[in-house]
């Protein structure tokens, strides 16, 4: 067993025939990863990878023929809540945005039509699942991490990477790691992967990267003080960005309030979780 | 990204929004004859976009010609928050009976817009302790079924306002989303909208700001924003699909993915160091957008050396790789560049590069921010 996919995932890839899309669908397959199908309306009916996987105009198409249950999406951003949507009125139960920068008001129709749903939404912007051994969905690259009992949920694909190149480097296993992404406007938050994970007989400690903006690093801390029995590390970067010359990045980054990384910090102190100053720290963290 | 107030008003007006006469002026002598042809009294408002306008005597009645050219001579010479004034909004003055506030605002972790009325007006959802004191009604709003009628009117049996206006405050709730929706809005307000003695409802002041992510459909407010946020270079940034950030430094950085970002400005910034300007290439750029984002760095003077953080998932290592030797093949200008790329592609995009000059090679973010520091303070 393990969270969100396995190795009975059954993945498909909507945008399976752009340039990212393929290339990355390949090195899933590369990696061992079943990517049984994948979209790309008009080009319904071919084959690609050496006629390995089938490609289909619609989710629906693709869920029929394949049985697909996690979709990972390539698409362009203007087209992006188009193929959520469609991935949800599939029944696809894993949908796994790695697309990102989608407008906000696409999202809330993202969000609206989730509720009445049974999938969930991981992302946008995020880099996907990687369940190290066993299956990957999205682009982590599967040389940077080895499996283990560790997991890691990020809410950026760069300092997820960043951090499994650490832990590999002093041989530290990993059980999952999630990307959530960095959007305002998401899917699943930092709550909802501790309850998984919390319940993922794999996973002994969990590492969280937060950052600025947005409250689902103080609902994460007030989850663990009640929920959590496992030990928690957590991350919070942009500690030294809270000065008068970041001020007119963040107004343009929407109004980003500085004054919450403070806050993040001690929500996460005041809930037993161990504060990493640096990414770099965190092997000795998990030592504890 | 928020609008300038004569920029939203020009939404309402168009949305049928009753709203004050006015005209804009850059010089005394056009709020001169804007103030003669709208009529006193009038109220003259500095257009900024920073906050505490009306504190800082951005806005100031005028009752006779007599006091024009004095009073907006005073309302140019202002600056708030360190900005100057380059703009004046010549409205109509009147009185009025009681004022309200109406708003649409994001709610970002529940993901849906919420319509909220409040007897106070004046307030804004920008800054949260305005509506201090003061009664607040909240509706949700599911973007899929759109804002109903009765859905305003819950609202308004539980403030204080009479009946025989509740027609034109739904009339107007009703426009205000259309133009929250039609613009990719964050925020559409009307704070204050007020009640004339002839029982008229009006938009008096108006907040919009507009989704960031939203700009390729809206492509109109670019190049209407304020330069003061988006300068020409930003503006060129955004045409190849990445994002600029001016700083007073020296040090150029190109890092792709907002989460490096901060890592790389927290690691500078804690060593004391100002960059001269950040490029998000975000996931997945292209080799020009590469060798652009270069270009602009070794075009801008103040750029003493470069530093490109790159830890690619979706971008490819390679194409970096391929952007950094297109951009230094076309450009005469000759600056050290500090890289660390890692992910997608490495080895091959390490070989692309072995034999280039001005380059230097880390293997990760804090030695590299290290590296390019101690050239800096070399050169100093």
């Amino acid at each position: 067993m393990s969270i969100l996919i396995n190795a009975e995932s059954r993945i498909m890839v909507q945008g399976i025939t752009g340039k990212r899309g393929r290339f990355h669908s390949e090195r899933m397959l590369l990696g061992g990863s079943p990517i049984v199908g994948g979209t790309s309306p008009g080009k319904g009916g071919d084959w690609v990878f050496s006629g390995r996987v089938p490609v289909f105009d619609t989710v629906k198409e693709c869920v029929d023929s394949t049985n697909a249950d996690t979709s990972v999406i390539f698409v362009p951003t203007h087209a992006t809540a188009d193929a959520i949507l469609e991935s949800i009125d599939a029944g696809i139960k894993n949908i796994i945005s790695i697309t990102g920068s989608v407008p906000l008001q696409d999202m809330m129709r993202v969000k609206s039509a989730l509720k009445n749903s049974a999938s969930t939404l991981i992302g946008p912007n995020s880099p996907g699942v990687l369940i190290p051994g066993i299956a990957n969905a999205g682009i982590f690259p599967d040389d940077l991490s080895v499996p283990g009992n560790i997991a890691i949920v990020s809410r950026y694909g760069t300092l997820a990477y960043e951090l499994m190149s650490i832990l590999k480097e002093q041989e530290i296993g990993l059980s999952a790691i999630i990307g959530i992404g960095d959007e305002p406007v998401s899917g699943i938050d930092f709550q909802t992967c501790l309850e998984f994970l919390e319940a993922d007989p794999h996973t002994e400690k969990i590492i969280l990267i937060g950052g600025p903006g947005g409250e689902s690093e103080i609902k994460a801390a007030t989850f663990i003080m009640e929920h959590v029995t496992k030990p928690v590390v957590a991350y919070v970067v942009g500690e030294n960005l809270a000065v008068s010359i970041m001020r007119p990045f963040f107004a343009r980054n929407g109004g980003i309030y500085l004054d919450t990384i403070g806050k993040k910090a001690n929500a996460f102190i005041d809930a037993g979780v161990l504060l990493a100053a640096t990414l770099e720290e965190i092997p000795n963290l998990l030592k504890r | 990204m928020k609008l300038q107030e004569y920029q939203a008003k020009a939404l309402f007006r168009q949305a049928g929004i009753p709203i004050p006469a006015s005209m804009l002026a850059s010089d005394a002598e056009q709020v001169k004859r804007a103030a003669s042809e709208i009529g006193f009294p009038v109220v003259l408002k500095a257009q900024t976009l920073e906050s505490g306008r009306g504190k800082a005597g951005g806005v100031r009645i005028v009752n006779k010609d007599n006091d024009v050219e004095n009073i907006s001579n005073e309302v140019f010479k202002l600056e708030i928050n360190e900005q100057p004034v380059h703009i004046i909004l010549v409205e109509k003055a009147f009185t009025f009976l009681k004022e309200y506030y109406l708003g649409i605002y994001t709610d970002l972790d529940g993901g849906m817009p919420i319509l909220r009325v409040s007897e106070g007006g004046g307030a804004t959802y920008l800054e949260p302790d305005s509506f201090f004191n003061t009664k607040i009604v909240d509706q949700k709003i599911d973007i899929n079924g759109g804002l109903h009628r009765f859905q305003i009117r819950q609202l308004l049996t539980q403030i204080d306002i009479s009946p025989t206006l509740w027609k034109q405050f739904e009339s107007i709730a009703l426009k205000l989303y259309k133009i929250y929706r039609e613009n990719d809005a964050t925020l559409a307000e009307i704070n204050s909208l007020v009640v004339t003695h002839q029982q008229q409802l009006y938009a008096l002041d108006v907040k919009v700001s507009i989704d960031n992510q939203a700009l390729y459909r809206q492509e109109g407010f670019v190049d209407a924003f304020d330069p003061s946020y988006f300068g020409w270079v930003e503006r060129k940034a955004r045409k190849f699909g990445v994002a600029y950030h001016q700083f007073p430094g020296e040090l150029g950085c190109i890092v792709n993915g907002i989460g490096l970002v901060y890592l790389t400005l927290d690691l500078l910034i804690s060593k004391n160091a100002v960059p001269a300007a950040v490029i998000d290439i975000h996931g997945g750029s292209s080799v020009s957008a590469v060798a652009s984002s270069l270009e602009l760095l070794y075009q801008d003077e103040r750029v003493k050396a470069i530093l490109i953080n790159v830890f690619g998932g979706m971008t490819m290592c390679d194409e970096i790789a391929d952007g950094i030797l297109a951009a230094s093949a076309l450009s005469r200008h000759k600056k050290p560049v500090f890289l660390r790329l890692k992910g997608t592609n490495e080895v091959r995009a390490l070989e692309t590069l072995s034999g280039l000059n001005n380059l230097s090679i880390f293997e990760n973010t804090p030695d590299l921010v290290e590296g390019a520091l101690e050239y800096l303070k070399g050169n100093a």
